[in-house]
């Protein structure tokens, strides 16, 4: 049976569905077992979504930016 | 057009709308950015994307809509700075920069590779309510900052953009495996600084 440790070490590729059909079975069934591994699991994917969320500054450069590429559109067209 | 969410704003971008640059610019910046990044590195980064922008407006005419925009500005990213990399590329850098707080490293696991130091349960269990603390978010832009410049880059091209692996390994000329091991030790050192800031309340 996979390890925790094993598990830990494919966790990306099984969040990215880059595991074959039996390395992904491996996990699945350690996980129906493992509570810890579970909770790493779920946290690992709640860390996707933080990083999702996290806020992007930088807006006034935005703006700028928008503007001089609109005028230069306008005046090549 | 295959990809109807961008005729609409082609349009307006055709007609030079100014919202519409900013709706473009505001969309996909920051991941031009991170293709540059990882090819050029961060001293000419912002050059390159610069060019880029421009050579988008000039060649915004002949856009066919065969991929979607995003695809496309990426492309022109990419191309753009592999011409400024005029010797070709570096070596891919898979050397690890250690995080602020760490891994989820060998020593949390016994011999047997059970867990040692099992991971405990977090106080907040969705993003929005982790991310109301402004302390953990300058804490992970700090990780984030810690990265090198390709691990960054990919990082933010997959979980801040979505962009498939495969896009990721054409984009930036890393091969599957390497985006792999990148993805998944900045992700560990990302969820390390999680866990650090649940545990302890400070970065
Ligand atoms: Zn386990």
């Amino acid at each position: 049976m996979l390890s925790c440790k094993e598990l830990v070490a494919h966790s990306s590729d099984y969040l990215d569905s880059q595991l074959n059909l039996r390395m992904r079975l491996a996990v699945r069934t350690h996980l129906a077992m493992c509570r810890n591994c579970r909770r790493f699991i779920r946290q690992m994917r709640l860390s996707q979504l933080v990083l999702r969320r996290l806020p992007q500054g930088q807006n006034a450069e935005l703006d700028a930016l928008a503007q001089r590429l609109a005028e230069l559109r306008r005046q090549s067209s | 057009m295959d990809y109807p969410d961008d005729s609409a704003l082609l349009t307006r971008l055709l007609a030079g709308e100014q919202k519409a640059f900013r709706e473009l610019v505001g969309t996909y910046q920051s991941a031009m950015r991170a293709v540059a990044f990882a090819i050029v590195g961060s001293r000419n980064a912002d050059e390159v994307v610069q060019d880029a922008w421009l050579a988008v407006v000039r060649n915004l005419d002949s856009f066919q809509g065969r991929s979607s925009l995003k695809t496309w500005l990426l492309t022109i990213t990419a191309n753009t700075a592999k011409t400024r990399l005029k010797h070709n590329r570096r070596e891919v850098l898979l050397d690890d920069l250690p995080g602020p707080h760490g891994s989820v490293g060998d020593e949390r696991f016994a011999a047997d590779g059970h867990w040692l130091l099992a991971p405990h349960a977090w106080h907040q269990d969705t993003p929005e309510a982790l991310l109301t603390e402004g302390e953990l978010r300058e804490c992970l832009e700090k990780t984030l900052a810690s990265l090198s410049e390709l691990q960054g880059s990919v990082l933010l091209l997959r979980e801040r953009q979505g962009l498939e692996l495969d896009e990721i390994c054409n984009l930036l000329q890393v091969s599957l495996s390497n985006v792999r091991v990148l993805l998944h030790r900045a992700r560990l050192k990302v969820f390390a600084t999680l866990e650090h800031f649940e545990e302890t309340g400070q970065c």
